[in-house]
């Protein structure tokens, strides 16, 4: 538990499962659950750097704490967009939003 | 400013050549309106640049060592090319004659073109040609002197175009354009290759560098030629000379200035100017003596089939334009130049005074002047008569001077057919001279005459006794210029040591006839010439001067020969032919189907290649987000494996 | 493996129920078809990340953590389901293709990443601080993140006005 690699692999993970949600779900209420893992896949990143390599603790958790205030403002927006699309399409499917088709 | 007035040589070349420009700007933009007010601007312009030019010609007369301001526009230190003056007494003799010609014919204009609707236009356009030729004429550099040479060009488009409700006359003004253009690429051409080659463009380096033989001999002789392409151009030389019997469109003060005594003659005035540079190249020499023959010889014969008062006067300025070409090209450096400015006095007088018949009897046809009284104007058919003397080269008038000169010149060249040909060339030009002198003077009822409506009539009117300021006002410059051709010829001395410089007697044996070597050679010559002169006149009198002379010409009896010489040989059906056959039928064809097929095809395939490929690859924007996002993804993963593993 | 028994056996234990908690949760944020079910998954898998946090040394930030994703924004998330109802709606079918893509996919990201983990050799900087306390974090802000704090604040602000415009202009447009 005590090596960086452990961390890395699980914040590696975490970001590729939420990749793959991303990628895959329909749901855009998933797609934003899925993006909130990855954020936190890259919050576990700085932390683990922060305490193993960086010079000053204080730093990486001075990101995250950024990293938490951009997701909740990213969940903001898309909570609110996903909202808007409800009533313009009433579905939250990502797959029926493709007015930009060719 | 002050230091205009430090040197006052500077201060008069500046004003002298900028003057005519500001007067021109002052009229197009303010005095439009007001046709009085124009004409001062210009007249009092163009007196200024006069005096100026007097003054520079005296206050140098006796320098001997040019007087030269230029600025250096240098793009490279392997270049040189100066801006500015350099007045050395060929550059100061065309100045006086340019300024005072321009000045005649400016004030004979307000006579001439009284109550014309563009008046005003028609000062503008005086004033411009006057800023482009006299600064053209002091240019020190050869990239100046092309400058204002095609100003010069522009001018003479315009004013040819005078009268652009005509259609005749605006045609005439593009072929001028065009055509002179033709010779204008090779004249740039030339410049470049001498630029490339020797990187230096000032007169008087060049001049001194070929004489020098410091520029290679093959170097030259291109360039020479190249160069000598614009003079056919500008001076009407053989190929290129129809454009300018069709420049006699325009107003005649125009004719008299710029398509007889000066434009044309400024591709002589620069072969002149770099006249060590032709000299250098032999080749060069050669051709420009064989096109001169053959132009001075064409335009004769064209000359003697025309009944066009001022065609007949242009075909003669071809014809002594190419007579000059001819002393030039046979090594005559003072010859050429002086025929230059004798020409330009008695040539314009000749035009001044067509334009007072035509002015008065409003046709240019010397039957028909000749018919209605145009030998009771006196002023106009004296001068005239003075003036076809001149042009026949008959003592004592300048052109006898003159043309000796050149014969002179031709006669010590080893072969004997240019002499002849120049001799030959002053028979058809004493005869078409006083063919036409004898129509208007001594007229004849013919039943062969066209009957125009204004031409019969007029003449009882107008006697000498009621004629306004208009007329006066063009007699006066016609007088003066009468008087100048008498007695211009006896200046030849001075002038030429003026022009040649006390340390060319070589050049100046090689040039006059008075060397002590010639002795007999030269009077048989200077009876020869007189004498195909005086047989020309003899043959003009039998034909149309004595009473019961049947006024019909030798020509009306070899009618092909007459239709050959009055189609100008055929000239200009020849170049509308090969414009028609080989531009139009063959090049222009081939470029529009090259333009509809290839070029348009091409872009109409590109087009369709477009919107084709969008059609296929359009299903990629499937607006499915997360396609895209995967297809990103994927790559960023490649990327990472390929750089990381 | 004698790590495995006493204190020291406690926190290794603790620490790999710690990563199952969080990648259970993972997975079950992702690959159920019941969007409450991820919502539930979303806050295991968050809580567990809490608890990393914890191991990596930082309480405060732990704490933070629960605190906003947990408080706030799986709760946003919640609301969101509550207004759209995605449950009363139909239920998609999945489509193979897509699957096999997005696991290929993520796959492919996912030992690229291994590569880079596995073969960079990570050197610690030669002079470490230890000072973890949340009062140098207070002063960092403040002094040398102070333009940041105060962008990701202007960010939040936007943030919130946007959401509000957002949301209230389609309800403005659909009606």
């Amino acid at each position: 538990m005590n090596s960086l690699s452990t961390y890395l692999i699980l914040a590696a993970m975490l970001f590729c499962l939420g990749l793959l949600g991303v990628l895959q779900r329909r749901n855009l209420i998933g797609m934003l659950i899925a993006i909130e893992l990855m954020l936190g896949g890259a919050s576990i990143n700085f932390m683990a750097f922060n305490r193993f390599l960086a010079p000053e603790p204080a730093v990486g958790q001075i990101i995250t704490l950024f990293v938490m205030g951009i997701a909740a403002a990213e969940a903001a927006i898309g909570l609110s967009i996903i909202l808007a699309l409800f009533r313009q399409m009433r579905s939250i499917n990502v797959e029926r939003a493709q007015r930009l088709s060719g | 400013m002050m230091w205009l007035f430090k040197d006052p040589v500077l201060a008069a070349a500046c004003t002298g050549t900028w003057l005519p420009f500001l007067a021109m700007l002052v009229i197009l933009i303010f005095t439009r309106r007001n046709q009085r007010l124009s004409a001062g601007i210009s007249i009092a312009s163009i007196v200024t640049s006069l005096i100026c030019a007097i003054y520079l010609f005296t206050k140098l007369f006796h320098a001997g060592v040019p007087v030269q301001y230029e600025v250096a526009w240098a793009m490279t230190p392997d270049l040189y090319v100066p801006f500015g003056y350099l007045l050395d007494p060929h550059s100061l003799l065309m100045l006086l004659i340019v300024a005072t010609i321009a000045c005649l014919v400016q004030i004979y204009s307000v006579g001439y073109m009284a109550g014309d609707p563009g008046f005003s236009r028609y000062y503008a356009f005086q004033s411009l040609f006057a800023w482009a030729m006299l600064t053209m004429v002091i240019a020190p550099g050869m990239l100046q002197l092309y400058i204002f040479w095609e100003l010069v060009g522009l001018a003479s488009y315009l004013l040819i175009g005078y009268y652009y409700e005509k259609y005749s006359a605006s045609q005439a003004g593009k072929k001028a354009f065009v055509v002179t253009r033709l010779g204008d690429i090779g004249f740039f051409l030339g410049l470049i290759f001498l630029m490339l080659g020797y990187g230096d463009l000032g007169i008087l380096n060049i001049n001194q560098a070929a004489a020098g033989h410091q520029i290679p001999g093959p170097l030259v002789t291109i360039s020479a030629l190249l160069i000598f392409c614009g003079v056919i151009g500008k001076s009407a030389q053989f190929p290129l000379l129809t454009w300018l019997p069709d420049a006699m469109e325009g107003p005649t003060p125009v004719s008299a200035l710029l398509h007889s005594a000066t434009m044309v003659a400024a591709g002589v005035y620069m072969m002149s100017r770099i006249f060590p540079f032709f000299a250098a190249s032999p080749d060069a020499m050669a051709v420009a003596l064989a096109i001169g023959t053959v132009t001075m010889l064409l335009a004769s014969t064209m000359a003697m089939a025309t009944y066009d008062l001022k065609q007949v006067w242009a075909y003669s300025t071809v014809s002594q334009l190419g007579f000059m070409v001819m002393g030039l090209g046979a090594g005559g450096y003072f010859a050429g130049v002086f025929h230059l400015t004798t020409h330009a006095g008695f040539k314009a007088l000749l035009f001044l005074c067509s334009g007072m018949f035509i002015h008065e009897f409003h046709t240019n046809d010397m039957r028909v002047i000749g018919q209605s009284g145009g030998r009771n104007l006196k002023v106009p058919m004296i001068s005239m008569t003075i003036g076809a003397l001149a042009l026949s080269g008959l003592f004592p008038f300048s052109g006898f001077f003159s043309k000796e000169a050149i014969m002179g010149v031709l006669a010590q060249h080893t072969n004997k057919v240019w002499l002849f040909a120049g001799l030959l060339g002053a028979l058809m030009t004493a005869y078409y001279s006083f063919r036409l002198i004898f129509f208007v003077a001594l007229p004849r009822k013919l039943a062969t005459v066209p009957a125009e409506d204004h031409g019969h009539g007029h003449g009882a009117d107008h006697g000498d006794e009621h004629h306004g300021n208009a007329y006066w006002a063009m007699a006066w410059p016609v007088m003066f210029l009468a008087s100048v051709t008498c007695v211009l010829g006896f200046f030849q001395a001075p002038l030429e040591q003026f022009l040649t410089g006390g340390h060319a007697a070589a050049a100046a044996h090689g040039a006059g006839q008075e060397g002590a070597g010639h002795g007999m050679g030269h009077y048989v010559l200077l009876a020869g010439a007189i004498g195909c002169a005086l047989a020309g006149l003899a043959w003009a009198w039998v034909e149309f001067g004595r009473k019961r002379a049947p006024q019909e010409g030798f020509l009306k009896k070899f009618p092909l020969a007459e239709i050959l010489f009055a189609r100008r040989w055929y000239l200009d059906d020849f170049y509308r032919k090969a414009l028609d056959t080989l531009v139009y039928g063959g090049l222009t064809s081939l470029f529009t189907r090259n333009d509809r097929r290839v070029i348009d095809g091409a872009i109409d395939g590109i087009c369709k290649l477009t919107v084709g490929t969008g059609r296929m690859t359009s299903f990629m924007q499937s607006g499915m987000l997360q396609y895209n996002l995967l297809v990103m993804v994927a790559g960023i993963g490649l990327v990472l494996l390929f750089f990381f593993i | 493996m004698s790590a495995w028994f006493g204190i020291e056996g406690v926190a290794h234990l603790a620490f790999w129920v710690v990563v199952g908690i969080t990648l259970g949760g993972a997975g079950l944020a992702v690959f159920p078809r019941n969007i409450l079910h991820n919502v539930v998954g979303l806050i295991l898998a968050l809580s567990g990340v809490a608890g990393i946090y914890l191991f990596l040394g930082s309480m405060f930030i732990a704490l933070m953590q629960l605190l906003i994703y947990v408080g706030a924004i799986c709760i946003a998330i919640i609301f969101a389901i509550m207004l759209s109802r995605p449950l009363h709606l139909e239920v998609p079918v999945r489509r193979l293709p897509k699957v096999v893509g997005g696991v290929g996919a993520a796959l492919v990201f996912f030992l690229g990443l291994l590569g880079v983990i596995v073969k960079t050799c990570w050197q610690a900087a030669p002079e470490r601080g230890t000072d973890w306390s949340i009062k140098t974090i207070g002063d960092l802000l403040l002094t040398r993140y102070d333009l940041a704090f105060e962008v990701i604040s202007l960010v939040l602000l936007v943030a919130i006005i946007g959401a509000i415009v957002t949301a209230g202009f389609s309800r403005r447009l659909s009606s």
